[in-house]
């Protein structure tokens, strides 16, 4: 399915164009749960949300990637990550978490959901200070309390399913809606569960790492820069190409990329999945179908070029000052290729009269 | 001449220049979206300087990462002690971590194109 470009614009569509919403799908370490939160708060801030939204957003964010860290010493493979999506969509965010758990856990699970289900505001209340008063009493510690926690902050209820892995597993689903106000229809909740889990599927299959789509600007570079470095905190090399590669394509959208329906930046999706010895870096966004021809004329020069020829390119737009200002120094397409060693695939899609989607993709191999 | 010292930020690398000391160093990374803007004050800095060197300028270098609208300050910045070296001694120490070698060949792309006293050291 990668293979074909559209697959950018199809995961864009799919998550919802302009509406900010990320997932990392991986090992959930501390750093990288660090990371995933500062990036949220970033956001919520450029949104400028409200102190009680932010509030609510922060501790269900906190409370679902603990249940996922909590329950991850179960997995092993690659096929079993954890996986955390956080959307917005008017006014209203959405976090949907899903981890593997022990079959034999579902029937517990179930149950304390149904009976926070089943609670109003102020039993809810209730009931969390007894659970808490046992877990002193006893020791034992868990027992649901974050997601007694999950259901009061968000004001709604929480929905779940379930998912078979394989005879002893199922992913856990969580979907909680944060609004000041009440639930959206819930025929809308079940459609988006589904369509995440649909998603987590084809993510599972494509081993999609990490996908934020969204205004990118320097600030969410820099978390999604953090965000990367986290995962792969053990490949020094590898981790800096990937760094370095992922530097140079978002800050093309961020300087040259268009905005479209907004003014607020430029929107756009990124996204870094691995497939056997490779690391592929994908990204897409608006452009004016203006600039179309001359940065395709651009790209295809880069890619005709050898080592060689690329390298004197590079030395001699080194010391070109005529290019150089705030927006421009004309090295990055040239990085992509040197640091990649593969050429760039690209692509133009036509949107209307004014804009194409313009995607990139890029590819690290483990061994070059 | 007043020291410039700006620490590091997640997108900006650390500036460490020292004329009594005889210290000038850049370090950690360099990401800005805006690097023109950044190094600004780094290039008035240094064009001050230049006119009342130190008999001997050791500039070290100790990046970790660098985007390419960093590297054409580099270069700018390369130039510029060049200049120095013309009536004053330069020296460039080029620092890369062990087994870095994206660091490594950018410091030889610089030692190749810039004609000025150039080391490079693993760390």
């Amino acid at each position: 399915m990668l293979n074909d470009l559209s697959f950018a614009f199809q995961l864009f569509e799919g998550m919802e164009k302009d509406n900010l919403s990320y997932i990392y799908r991986g090992l959930f370490t501390q750093g990288v749960t660090d990371k995933i939160i500062s990036l949220t708060e970033t956001n919520l801030a450029n949104f400028g949300e409200s102190s009680k939204m932010k509030k609510r957003v922060f501790s269900i964010m906190v409370e679902g990637l603990q249940n996922i860290t909590r329950h991850q010493d179960v997995l092993s493979q690659d096929e079993k990550s954890g996986i955390f999506v956080i959307q917005q969509k008017k006014n209203r965010y959405y976090i949907t978490t899903g981890n593997p758990i022990a079959k034999d856990h579902i029937p517990k699970l179930t149950g304390q959901l149904d009976k926070i289900n089943s609670l109003e505001k102020e039993e809810l209340k209730k009931f969390y200070k007894s659970v808490l008063n046992d877990n002193m009493m006893s020791n034992k510690g868990g027992a649901g309390l974050g997601l007694i926690e999950m259901a009061r902050k968000s004001g709604n209820k929480l929905t779940y399913d379930f998912k078979k892995i394989d005879d002893e597993f199922s992913y856990f689903y969580l979907y909680t809606e944060i609004s000041v106000s009440q639930n959206t229809e819930d025929k809308d909740v079940i459609y988006s569960l589904t369509n995440i889990k649909q998603l987590h599927n084809i993510l599972n299959k494509e081993n999609v790492l990490l996908i934020f789509n969204g205004l990118l600007n320097q600030d969410n570079l820099i978390n999604l820069l953090s965000i990367i470095e986290e995962h792969m905190a053990h490949a020094l090399l590898l981790k800096k190409r990937v760094f370095n590669i992922m530097v140079e394509m978002l800050q093309n959208i961020v300087k040259h990329g268009d905005s479209f329906e907004t003014d607020k930046g430029n929107s756009g999706i990124f996204f870094i999945n691995k497939k056997g010895n490779s690391y592929f870096l994908n990204s897409g966004n608006y452009i004016n179908n203006k600039k179309v021809d001359n940065l395709k004329l651009k790209i295809e020069h880069v890619n005709s070029l050898d080592d060689k020829k690329l390298n004197k390119f590079y030395n001699d737009r080194l010391f070109n000052f005529q290019i150089d200002s705030s927006k421009e120094a004309g090295l990055g397409l040239i990085e992509l290729r040197l640091k990649s060693k593969n050429k760039i695939v690209y692509n133009f899609y036509k949107i209307n009269d004014k804009f194409s989607f313009f995607t990139i993709r890029t590819c690290i191999e483990y061994n070059a | 001449m007043n020291d410039l010292i700006i620490e590091a930020t997640e997108e900006t690398p650390k500036i460490f220049f020292k004329q009594d000391k005889n210290e000038f160093c850049i370090s950690e990374r360099s990401l800005p979206e805006n690097a023109v803007e950044f190094y600004t004050p780094i290039f008035e800095w240094l064009e001050k300087y230049k006119n009342k060197p130190n008999s001997e300028t050791i500039f070290d270098f100790k990046l970790d990462y660098f985007n390419t609208a960093s590297a054409k300050q580099i270069t700018k910045l390369l130039l510029l002690l060049e200049g120095i070296e013309k009536s004053n001694k330069v020296k460039i120490r080029w620092f890369f971590k062990k087994g870095d070698l994206d660091m490594k060949s950018s410091g030889l792309r610089y030692d190749k194109l810039i004609d000025i006293n150039f080391e490079l050291i693993e760390y």
